[in-house]
């Protein structure tokens, strides 16, 4: 699968000759493979690791990296140990419930913004533009108050979905989809009598489909990885998604490498499976915002 | 365009500006309100005007955090730097070059919580880096990484560069495809070599792209918690070595409970963050009236 598509004008031109060629690019391979090397070890040395029996040692010289007896010990013992099923659950449920609303929100949100005129239209756009610019840890010292005091839901998994169900990038995404659309479809639209909603769901979403990718892509990523917040209001185990099940693990885990490495590769695997069946979708999706 | 005076936009909006009002406008508000209060969560606050940042402007702890934090924007250099370069490498037409690109991507997604605790499983005492250092005859036995105060920051700056470089590399190199051709001719018959190429082509095209990249690096390396978070184990690094705005202002308030001296800190940030993005939104506007 290509992730981007390579323009001809790297290519070696006029009269040089193969040879020179051919050791220019095993250099580019050499330097190339140093990165990967650097970018993939740590992924690599997790996951010999988290296979590790009590005969292969993590420390040693030289460094031993492939388990001579290699064992799924480590992996029953935090099952055991922690509610990992939970926090698979929990994960899933927070990181496509967010998705999913977030994206219909900001696509709710988004379409008056770009194609409609009505009072307070700048205001509000100015006023999303400003929040975006706060940094979200300010926020967290009054959510954490208004979670405990006005809503009760510290400790539960809607502390961790309500805050995201709206997001001002998104809604920026959306925006900008939006204003690409042609106004005569629209157009078309209200004079054969359609709402303004029938008009946002039949003719105009199906139009943004990619940058509705874009924007489940980032919200998904961004919620599957998400710590602060929800270190700060998921307490009890089983109300734990897989990020702060992580740390609780490193804590319960303290002098076991072998189990936080278990521990480690269950957090990142899903997210890497999912990587690698949609990479195009994803690089597009992550790097998309910038143009938007 | 329509001009209808009806309730039907404020209908779309509403979601997510009930949401957005809720967790971002009162917070904003309620923060500048905690700022002058003492209040420990249990209890009600209590106005005590100025007093938080007259202690916060004596505590050592805080001036320190806030070098730190202004120290750790060194990243963003370091990652526009490593990243164009990188985007040059990967935009050769090199058989497999795609499956590098996105080698170089996974740091990106796996997240900085997970990750962050693999370093710390290497960087450990008895980890595979001494290993490593030991067998190439670097070391002559296991160094305490993670126990150098001085060496705190620099490893949480280099795992953040690690996880970032990936992301911005996809960037530039989206930017570069869309640097017209003809230039690279031109500079050819110019008589630039492989590099002038790049240096009089390239860098120039890719602006929009430095710009952007500078100011959310930048955002993101003010309020870095995360790598600090995992490397040190929540605790800071030794001596506080490792005590960024972020760290500090969470440590009040959810540590220590000093919700009203965290708002404090959390209005610093602010102010810190409002100049910096103003900063660089000016100098976003002058790089485009350039163009």
């Amino acid at each position: 699968m290509e992730i981007a598509r390579a323009k001809p004008h790297t290519v070696v031109r006029g009269t040089r000759r193969l040879p020179r060629h051919f050791i220019e690019n095993a250099f580019w391979y050499v330097v190339l493979s140093l990165v990967a090397v650097i970018t993939v070890f740590p992924f690599i040395w997790v996951f010999f690791t988290s296979f590790k029996g009590l005969n292969d040692p993590i420390f040693s010289v030289p460094p031993q990296l492939i388990p001579r007896d290699p064992t799924l010990e480590n992996y029953l013992r935090v099952w055991r140990l922690l509610p990992v099923g939970r926090f698979y659950l929990n994960s899933i449920l927070v990181t496509f419930g967010v998705m999913v609303l977030n994206t219909l929100f900001a696509s709710l949100a988004a379409y008056p913004l770009a194609k409609m005129q009505f009072w307070g239209r700048d205001t509000i756009f100015y006023l999303l533009l400003a929040t975006y610019i706060v940094p979200p840890v300010l926020t967290s010292i009054p959510s954490f108050i208004l979670a405990v005091k006005v809503f009760h839901y510290y400790d539960r998994l809607q502390s961790v979905i309500f805050p995201y169900l709206a997001g001002v990038l998104s809604i920026f995404l959306m925006r900008q989809a939006f204003k690409g659309v042609p106004d005569d479809l629209l157009d078309a639209g209200r004079m054969d009598g359609a709402s303004e909603f029938r008009i946002w769901w039949d003719i105009v979403l199906p139009v943004v489909r990619p940058s509705l990718a874009t924007v489940a892509i980032i919200t998904f990523v961004e919620q599957w990885n998400n710590f602060f917040w929800p270190s700060l209001m998921l307490h009890t185990r089983e109300n734990m998604t897989l990020q702060v099940g992580l740390v609780a693990l490193q804590g319960a885990f303290a002098n076991d490498a072998r189990g936080i490495a278990a521990g480690v590769v269950m957090t990142v695997i899903p997210i890497i499976i999912f990587f690698s069946a949609l990479q195009q979708q994803f690089v597009r999706g992550l790097t998309g915002a910038v143009k938007g | 365009m329509v001009k209808k005076s009806s309730i039907t936009p404020y209908l779309f909006l509403a979601p997510a500006m009930i949401v957005i009002a809720v967790f971002f406008l009162y917070p904003i508000v309620a923060v500048f309100y905690y700022s002058f209060t003492d209040y420990n969560i249990v209890t009600p606050p209590q106005w005590i005007g100025l007093k938080n940042y007259q202690v916060l402007m004596r505590d050592a702890i805080f001036w320190q955090a806030l070098s730190h934090s202004l120290v750790y924007l060194l990243v963003t250099p370091v990652l526009i730097f490593l990243s164009t370069i990188l985007a040059i490498v990967v935009n050769r037409r090199l058989p497999g070059i795609n499956a590098f690109r996105a080698l170089f991507f996974i740091p990106v997604i796996s997240g900085s919580i997970a990750v962050g605790i693999a370093w710390r499983l290497m960087l450990d005492t008895n980890g595979i880096i001494n290993g490593l250092l030991i067998s190439l005859g670097v070391l002559a036995e296991p160094f305490q990484w993670l126990a150098e105060p001085a060496l705190t920051l620099p490893i949480a700056m280099l795992l953040t560069i690690w996880l970032g470089v990936g992301y911005y590399m996809m960037i530039f190199l989206a930017g570069l495809q869309n640097i017209s051709e003809e230039l690279y001719d031109a500079a050819l018959i110019d008589g630039c070599n492989g590099w002038q190429k790049h240096w009089h082509v390239s860098i120039p095209g890719l602006r929009p792209q430095i710009t952007f990249i500078a100011v959310i690096s930048s955002l993101a390396a003010l309020q870095v918690f995360n790598e600090i978070f995992t490397l040190t184990g929540g605790l800071g690094g030794i001596l506080n070595s490792g005590v960024t705005l972020v760290f500090y202002l969470w440590r009040q308030a959810f540590r220590l409970n000093h919700a009203g001296m965290a708002s404090a800190i959390a209005v610093v940030l602010l102010v810190i963050t409002l100049i910096f993005s103003i900063t660089n939104i000016r100098f976003l506007e002058r790089g485009t009236q350039a163009d």
